[in-house]
Protein backbone atom coordinates (compact mmCIF):
# COMPACT_ATOMS: atom_id res chain seq x y z
CA UNK A 1 0.00 0.00 0.00
CA UNK A 2 1.19 3.51 -0.76
CA UNK A 3 -0.27 6.74 0.55
CA UNK A 4 0.29 9.94 -1.38
CA UNK A 5 -0.50 13.21 0.30
CA UNK A 6 -1.43 16.31 -1.63
CA UNK A 7 -3.19 19.62 -1.16
CA UNK A 8 -6.14 20.30 -3.40
CA UNK A 9 -8.15 23.51 -3.06
CA UNK A 10 -6.67 23.99 0.42
CA UNK A 11 -7.65 20.53 1.61
CA UNK A 12 -5.41 17.59 2.39
CA UNK A 13 -6.10 14.61 0.15
CA UNK A 14 -4.67 11.17 0.89
CA UNK A 15 -4.58 8.98 -2.19
CA UNK A 16 -4.31 5.35 -1.12
CA UNK A 17 -3.13 2.73 -3.61
CA UNK A 18 -2.95 -1.06 -3.31
CA UNK A 19 -4.14 -3.22 -0.43
CA UNK A 20 -4.99 -2.29 3.14
CA UNK A 21 -4.80 -5.34 5.37
CA UNK A 22 -3.86 -6.54 8.86
CA UNK A 23 -0.23 -6.05 7.96
CA UNK A 24 -0.31 -2.39 6.95
CA UNK A 25 -3.56 -0.72 8.05
CA UNK A 26 -1.63 0.85 10.89
CA UNK A 27 0.43 2.82 8.35
CA UNK A 28 -2.72 4.50 7.05
CA UNK A 29 -3.79 5.23 10.61
CA UNK A 30 -0.38 6.77 11.37
CA UNK A 31 -0.46 8.97 8.28
CA UNK A 32 -3.90 10.28 9.29
CA UNK A 33 -2.71 10.73 12.88
CA UNK A 34 0.24 12.80 11.74
CA UNK A 35 -2.10 15.04 9.74
CA UNK A 36 -4.25 15.47 12.86
CA UNK A 37 -1.12 16.22 14.92
CA UNK A 38 -0.32 19.01 12.46
CA UNK A 39 -3.68 20.54 13.22
CA UNK A 40 -5.46 19.33 10.08
CA UNK A 41 -9.06 18.45 10.95
CA UNK A 42 -10.48 18.00 7.48
CA UNK A 43 -9.24 15.01 5.53
CA UNK A 44 -10.26 13.67 2.15
CA UNK A 45 -9.30 10.08 1.36
CA UNK A 46 -9.33 9.04 -2.27
CA UNK A 47 -9.71 5.27 -2.61
CA UNK A 48 -9.98 4.96 -6.39
CA UNK A 49 -6.79 2.87 -6.49
CA UNK A 50 -7.43 0.85 -3.33
CA UNK A 51 -8.21 -2.69 -4.43
CA UNK A 52 -8.64 -4.42 -1.08
CA UNK A 53 -9.55 -3.59 2.49
CA UNK A 54 -10.11 -6.02 5.37
CA UNK A 55 -11.71 -5.45 8.78
CA UNK A 56 -8.34 -4.26 10.12
CA UNK A 57 -8.43 -1.48 7.53
CA UNK A 58 -12.05 -0.65 8.37
CA UNK A 59 -11.00 -0.37 11.99
CA UNK A 60 -8.58 2.40 11.00
CA UNK A 61 -11.32 4.29 9.16
CA UNK A 62 -13.54 4.10 12.26
CA UNK A 63 -10.73 5.24 14.57
CA UNK A 64 -9.79 8.22 12.40
CA UNK A 65 -13.41 9.14 11.70
CA UNK A 66 -14.11 9.21 15.44
CA UNK A 67 -11.01 11.31 16.18
CA UNK A 68 -11.82 13.87 13.51
CA UNK A 69 -15.43 14.14 14.58
CA UNK A 70 -14.35 14.63 18.19
CA UNK A 71 -12.37 17.63 17.00
CA UNK A 72 -15.32 18.93 15.02
CA UNK A 73 -13.47 18.01 11.85
CA UNK A 74 -14.44 16.24 8.69
CA UNK A 75 -13.48 12.89 7.19
CA UNK A 76 -14.54 12.42 3.59
CA UNK A 77 -13.97 9.28 1.60
CA UNK A 78 -14.38 9.15 -2.14
CA UNK A 79 -14.28 6.95 -5.24
CA UNK A 80 -14.65 3.48 -3.75
CA UNK A 81 -14.79 0.64 -6.23
CA UNK A 82 -15.39 -3.12 -6.35
CA UNK A 83 -14.61 -5.06 -3.21
CA UNK A 84 -13.79 -1.93 -1.18
CA UNK A 85 -17.20 -0.44 -1.87
CA UNK A 86 -18.87 -3.78 -1.10
CA UNK A 87 -17.09 -4.05 2.26
CA UNK A 88 -18.13 -0.52 3.28
CA UNK A 89 -21.72 -1.35 2.33
CA UNK A 90 -21.89 -4.70 4.17
CA UNK A 91 -20.60 -3.12 7.37
CA UNK A 92 -22.78 -0.04 6.83
CA UNK A 93 -19.82 2.22 7.31
CA UNK A 94 -21.20 4.04 4.26
CA UNK A 95 -24.03 5.20 6.55
CA UNK A 96 -21.76 6.76 9.16
CA UNK A 97 -18.89 7.90 6.94
CA UNK A 98 -20.68 9.37 3.93
CA UNK A 99 -19.01 8.35 0.69
CA UNK A 100 -18.52 10.58 -2.32
CA UNK A 101 -18.54 9.38 -5.90
CA UNK A 102 -16.04 11.96 -7.08
CA UNK A 103 -13.06 13.79 -5.64
CA UNK A 104 -14.71 17.06 -6.61
CA UNK A 105 -17.79 16.39 -4.50
CA UNK A 106 -15.63 15.30 -1.55
CA UNK A 107 -13.75 18.59 -1.82
CA UNK A 108 -16.82 20.81 -1.92
CA UNK A 109 -18.63 18.96 0.84
CA UNK A 110 -21.90 17.20 1.22
CA UNK B 1 -6.92 -29.65 -10.94
CA UNK B 2 -10.58 -30.48 -10.37
CA UNK B 3 -11.35 -32.30 -7.17
CA UNK B 4 -7.80 -32.81 -5.92
CA UNK B 5 -7.27 -31.09 -2.55
CA UNK B 6 -4.26 -28.86 -1.98
CA UNK B 7 -3.10 -27.97 1.51
CA UNK B 8 -0.74 -25.55 3.18
CA UNK B 9 0.19 -25.73 6.86
CA UNK B 10 2.11 -23.00 8.61
CA UNK B 11 2.42 -21.16 11.89
CA UNK B 12 -0.36 -18.63 12.38
CA UNK B 13 1.41 -15.32 12.96
CA UNK B 14 1.25 -11.94 11.26
CA UNK B 15 4.29 -12.65 9.09
CA UNK B 16 2.70 -15.67 7.42
CA UNK B 17 -0.50 -13.97 6.24
CA UNK B 18 1.12 -13.16 2.90
CA UNK B 19 1.97 -16.83 2.26
CA UNK B 20 -1.58 -17.97 2.99
CA UNK B 21 -2.97 -15.24 0.76
CA UNK B 22 -0.67 -16.26 -2.08
CA UNK B 23 -1.73 -19.90 -1.64
CA UNK B 24 -5.46 -19.22 -1.94
CA UNK B 25 -4.88 -16.76 -4.76
CA UNK B 26 -3.31 -19.62 -6.72
CA UNK B 27 -6.47 -21.64 -5.99
CA UNK B 28 -8.61 -18.79 -7.27
CA UNK B 29 -6.61 -18.71 -10.48
CA UNK B 30 -6.96 -22.48 -10.92
CA UNK B 31 -10.71 -22.20 -10.37
CA UNK B 32 -10.94 -19.23 -12.75
CA UNK B 33 -12.59 -17.01 -10.17
CA UNK B 34 -13.19 -13.44 -11.32
CA UNK B 35 -11.32 -10.54 -9.68
CA UNK B 36 -14.12 -9.61 -7.25
CA UNK B 37 -14.50 -13.17 -5.92
CA UNK B 38 -10.72 -13.57 -5.68
CA UNK B 39 -10.62 -10.45 -3.50
CA UNK B 40 -13.49 -11.81 -1.40
CA UNK B 41 -11.62 -15.08 -0.93
CA UNK B 42 -8.47 -13.24 0.21
CA UNK B 43 -10.59 -11.21 2.60
CA UNK B 44 -12.25 -14.31 4.08
CA UNK B 45 -8.90 -16.00 4.59
CA UNK B 46 -7.44 -12.89 6.23
CA UNK B 47 -10.38 -12.53 8.62
CA UNK B 48 -10.20 -16.20 9.64
CA UNK B 49 -6.41 -16.15 9.88
CA UNK B 50 -6.28 -13.00 12.02
CA UNK B 51 -8.90 -14.44 14.39
CA UNK B 52 -6.83 -17.58 14.81
CA UNK B 53 -3.52 -15.91 15.56
CA UNK B 54 -5.06 -13.29 17.80
CA UNK B 55 -7.58 -15.31 19.75
CA UNK B 56 -7.24 -19.02 19.15
CA UNK B 57 -3.65 -19.49 20.28
CA UNK B 58 -1.86 -17.78 23.19
CA UNK B 59 0.23 -14.83 22.06
CA UNK B 60 3.44 -16.38 23.36
CA UNK B 61 2.77 -19.76 21.77
CA UNK B 62 1.49 -19.45 18.21
CA UNK B 63 0.10 -22.65 16.73
CA UNK B 64 -0.41 -24.00 13.28
CA UNK B 65 -3.12 -23.45 10.73
CA UNK B 66 -3.91 -25.64 7.74
CA UNK B 67 -5.74 -24.33 4.71
CA UNK B 68 -7.06 -26.83 2.19
CA UNK B 69 -8.85 -26.03 -1.02
CA UNK B 70 -10.55 -28.08 -3.68
CA UNK B 71 -12.15 -27.08 -6.94
CA UNK B 72 -15.38 -29.08 -7.08
CA UNK B 73 -16.28 -27.52 -10.43
CA UNK B 74 -14.75 -24.84 -12.64
CA UNK B 75 -15.58 -21.45 -11.18
CA UNK B 76 -15.97 -22.83 -7.64
CA UNK B 77 -13.57 -23.11 -4.77
CA UNK B 78 -14.22 -24.98 -1.55
CA UNK B 79 -11.99 -24.08 1.39
CA UNK B 80 -11.37 -25.57 4.83
CA UNK B 81 -9.32 -23.84 7.52
CA UNK B 82 -8.39 -25.79 10.62
CA UNK B 83 -6.50 -25.02 13.80
CA UNK B 84 -6.02 -26.58 17.22
CA UNK B 85 -6.55 -23.47 19.29
CA UNK B 86 -9.37 -22.80 21.73
CA UNK B 87 -12.84 -23.68 20.54
CA UNK B 88 -14.31 -20.81 18.56
CA UNK B 89 -17.39 -20.92 16.39
CA UNK B 90 -17.63 -17.65 14.45
CA UNK B 91 -21.18 -18.57 13.40
CA UNK B 92 -22.23 -18.29 17.03
CA UNK B 93 -20.61 -14.87 17.54
CA UNK B 94 -23.10 -12.05 18.17
CA UNK B 95 -23.76 -9.72 15.25
CA UNK B 96 -22.44 -6.17 15.61
CA UNK B 97 -25.01 -3.38 15.94
CA UNK B 98 -24.80 -1.61 12.60
CA UNK B 99 -27.33 1.04 13.55
CA UNK B 100 -24.93 2.77 15.94
CA UNK B 101 -23.56 6.20 15.07
CA UNK B 102 -19.89 6.61 14.24
CA UNK B 103 -19.14 7.87 17.74
CA UNK B 104 -20.79 4.82 19.32
CA UNK B 105 -19.34 2.22 17.00
CA UNK B 106 -16.85 -0.16 18.60
CA UNK B 107 -13.62 -0.10 16.63
CA UNK B 108 -13.57 -3.81 15.90
CA UNK B 109 -15.97 -6.68 15.35
CA UNK B 110 -16.63 -6.32 11.63
CA UNK B 111 -14.51 -9.23 10.46
CA UNK B 112 -16.97 -11.93 11.45
CA UNK B 113 -19.80 -10.00 9.80
CA UNK B 114 -17.80 -9.94 6.55
CA UNK B 115 -17.12 -13.65 6.95
CA UNK B 116 -20.78 -14.53 7.48
CA UNK B 117 -21.90 -12.30 4.62
CA UNK B 118 -19.36 -13.22 1.94
CA UNK B 119 -18.69 -16.91 2.60
CA UNK B 120 -21.00 -19.34 0.82
CA UNK B 121 -22.29 -22.29 2.89
CA UNK B 122 -20.16 -21.43 5.91
CA UNK B 123 -19.98 -24.26 8.42
CA UNK B 124 -18.09 -24.94 11.63
CA UNK B 125 -17.23 -28.14 13.46
CA UNK B 126 -15.23 -28.78 16.58
CA UNK B 127 -13.68 -32.17 16.15
CA UNK B 128 -11.11 -33.89 18.38
CA UNK B 129 -9.49 -30.66 19.41
CA UNK B 130 -9.70 -29.05 15.96
CA UNK B 131 -11.67 -26.02 14.84
CA UNK B 132 -12.75 -26.74 11.27
CA UNK B 133 -14.27 -23.94 9.28
CA UNK B 134 -15.50 -24.55 5.77
CA UNK B 135 -16.86 -22.27 3.10
CA UNK B 136 -17.24 -21.99 -0.62
CA UNK B 137 -16.88 -19.20 -3.07
CA UNK B 138 -18.01 -19.24 -6.66
CA UNK B 139 -17.87 -17.13 -9.78
CA UNK B 140 -21.64 -16.66 -9.54
CA UNK B 141 -21.77 -15.57 -5.91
Amino acid sequence: MTIERSNVDGKVVLHVTGRMDADNAVLFERECESCIAEGITSLVVDLVDLKYVSSMGLRSFVVIGQKLREKGGDFRICRLTGLVRQVFEITRLNQVLPLHDSLESALVGR
Amino acid sequence: MLGIPKSLTLVAKPQTLGLITEFVRAGAREANLPELQTGQLELLIEEIFVNIYRYSYPEQAPGSITVTYTIPNAGELSVEVKDQGIEFNPLAAPAPDLTLSLEQRPIGGLGILLLKTLAGSLSYRREQGWNRLRFGISANS
